[in-house]
């Protein structure tokens, strides 16, 4: 068999799997979503009899969907650049200074990962109580989220600021630069992918995070998955689970979408021996 | 004046002693050359100078200004990396500019030293480029132009070469002696490469284990070391201790030695019967008579031959234009006293 062969049928599976995985499940979450509520899609029938967008229109009207797009799109960029924030200094630390028991304490830093993430909701809420924390509901939740996923954080930050040349630095300081413009020209290059890769984790992580939001923010705070959760639980009704989950992926494209550019933009740092 | 006075320099890491007492001169427009091998202490002089690093005992001074507790970025001074460390994201022209924006030249200044120096470097056409575009050369040259637009008066080297292939290492070194002298520079220049220094430097300092060994041009470095590193670090040397056994006028005497007698002329007496003597290879002439010896070993190197010759069990080199004998054959050598140099006896 020629490498051609092997290929071209390597190829046909890969499109099949893409099929199997992306086409098949969108075309039916579409078809559901267009089954108008006057006559029922059975298992006899190929298509929806009757097709209408009564259900997109209800639900965007008629749930807390709307509400639970806005809390959990503020919530999550905040969370995000909070965690960044709080995990900037610890992260120059690791990554920067030398001192005993330094991988020690990157080890001590992803422990909390471990932890079934239920578990830590639990204890952190109570947490939140404790300190009284849990009256201001949104506030509770961004700053459970931010401390939560800060290990993510600081583990990608430290191997950002490790990345850092210190003859960059060097370099700088011997131009006569200022801390602010060491900061930029040397800093800022190496670390830009690992702050962006962490805004970009800690953002999903938040949005997709259940237990906190759903123990400290239920009933007044409608995140997604905390919506999403319900209607797939006591209000499961199929049509309108498929509109849910389209609008959705909307933002998730997006994301994709950005997430992608910054992968592509490579980052000369890392890209040249010699810089 | 002197540029750069350095007085009773000290650096200690904790217990680690890595650089001790060490005080030098460099006058204006000198070419000084840090030399020794890894660990000798070049580098961490060189951090003292820029200011990156401060002494633990000792001072120094600048143009007649004490700086040594200045941080690097308040000296003027301009250090040329190993690494060049030009910034990966800036183009040449940023790389350039960077030094006079961050000391608020104006712009058109700015814009003069640049053309200045990209035209003196030959890089005016790389300018837009960013520098993993650049080959090694022109790499180096911008780090270069890059200390050179910031206008020292001293200007600190860290290597630089070492990242270079040999026949552009040549082409480089002349270039930054031309560079070094038409701006009027004071230059101090660390390597460990001892052709590099002869070939450069004004002066050359030889560090041995955070110690000065010895200061002179290179010259006097080759011709007349003063300790058994020096000799051996700089060039081949052949190294004898021996004994005195007699003299030959005022300043010829004669030492025993384990492959025979030689004669050493000297100014000065030496202090004591027990001496240490240096020749080069090539201060050896084959053919007349005074010292036997068997070639255990000929390597034919174009413009001269080297041999590994045996006396009394003891293996030494010699190096000749033309060389007749082949391994095995017995050969006939003499020194002249001239050639011979007595080392310092408590180095």
């Amino acid at each position: 068999m020629t490498v051609q062969r092997v290929n071209k049928i390597l190829l046909i599976a890969l499109l099949s799997v893409c099929a199997i995985w992306l086409i098949i499940p969108f075309t039916m979450a579409v078809l559901w979503s267009l089954v108008d509520p006057s006559e029922p899609w059975t298992a006899d029938k190929v298509l929806p009899p009757v097709m209408s967008l009564f259900r997109w229109t209800d639900m965007w009207e008629n749930s807390s969907l709307k509400s639970a797009l806005i809390a959990s799109y503020t919530l999550a960029p905040s969370a995000a650049v909070l965690s960044l924030l709080l995990a900037l200094p610890t992260a120059f630390a690791l990554g920067r200074i030398s001192f005993p028991g330094r991988e020690l304490a990157k080890m001590l830093c992803l422990l909390p990962l471990v932890v079934p993430p239920f578990i830590t909701a639990i204890f952190f809420t109570s947490l939140l109580f404790q300190i009284g924390l849990s009256s201001w509901r949104p506030g509770a939740i961004l700053f459970a989220h931010s401390v939560l996923f800060m290990p993510f954080a600081i583990r990608i930050l430290t191997v950002s600021f490790e990345q850092v040349r210190q003859d960059h630095i060097d370099a700088a300081r011997d131009l006569g630069a200022s801390h602010w413009a060491r900061f930029k020209v040397a800093y800022l290059p190496a670390l830009k992918p690992g702050i962006f890769a962490t805004l970009l984790i800690v953002f999903i992580q938040s949005i997709e995070e259940f237990a906190i939001a759903f123990i400290v923010g239920s009933p007044d705070v409608v995140t997604i998955p905390t919506l999403l959760y319900s209607a797939l639980g006591q209000d499961y009704v199929r049509p309108n689970a498929a509109v849910l989950s389209l609008i959705l992926v909307v933002p998730n494209v997006l994301l994709m979408l950005i997430l992608e550019r910054l992968l592509r933009s490579a980052n000369p740092t890392l890209s040249s021996g010699k810089g | 004046m002197v540029a750069i006075k350095i007085e009773r320099l000290t650096k200690k890491f904790g217990d680690f002693t890595a650089l001790s007492d060490v005080s030098l001169d460099v006058q204006p427009e000198e070419f000084v050359t840090l030399l020794g091998p890894s660990g000798c202490g070049k580098t961490t002089l060189l951090k003292l100078i820029s200011g990156f690093l401060e002494p633990s005992e000792g001072r120094i001074q600048m143009g007649g200004t004490d700086v040594t507790h200045i941080p690097p970025e308040k000296r003027d001074t301009a250090l040329c990396f190993q690494s060049y460390a030009l910034f990966p994201h800036l183009t040449v022209r940023e790389n350039l500019e960077f030094g006079p924006r961050q000391k608020k030249v104006p712009v058109s200044e700015r814009k003069a030293r640049i053309d200045d120096v990209s035209e003196k470097l030959d890089l005016t056409a790389q300018l837009e480029k960013l520098p993993n575009q650049l080959s090694g050369g022109q790499q180096q040259r911008v780090s270069l132009g890059r200390a050179l637009a910031m206008r020292p008066s001293v200007i600190l080297f860290d290597e630089p070469l070492s990242n270079l292939d040999a026949k552009l290492r040549d082409q480089v070194r002349i270039e930054i002696r031309r560079i070094q002298k038409e701006y009027g520079l004071t230059a101090i220049y660390v390597t460990h490469d001892q052709a590099e220094a002869l070939a450069m430097s004004d002066r050359i300092v030889v560090l041995n284990d955070g110690r000065v060994e010895q200061v002179d041009s290179p010259e006097l470095l080759y011709h007349a070391p003063k300790t058994k590193f020096v000799a051996d670090f700089i060039g081949d040397a052949n190294i004898f201790p021996g004994t005195i056994v007699g003299q030959k006028g005022d300043n010829i005497f004669q030492v025993e030695t384990t492959i025979g007698t030689i004669e050493v002329e000297t100014p000065t007496a030496p202090a004591s019967k027990n001496v240490n003597l240096c020749w080069r290879p090539e201060s050896a002439v084959i053919g007349n008579i005074g010292i036997t010896a068997k070639v255990v070993h000929r390597a034919f190197q174009g413009h001269f031959t080297d041999l590994m010759v045996e006396t009394n069990g003891t293996i030494f080199r010699v190096q000749a234009k033309r060389v007749e004998a082949q391994e095995g054959d017995d050969i006939q050598l003499s020194v002249s006293p001239n050639e011979v140099i007595l080392l310092d006896q408590n180095a």
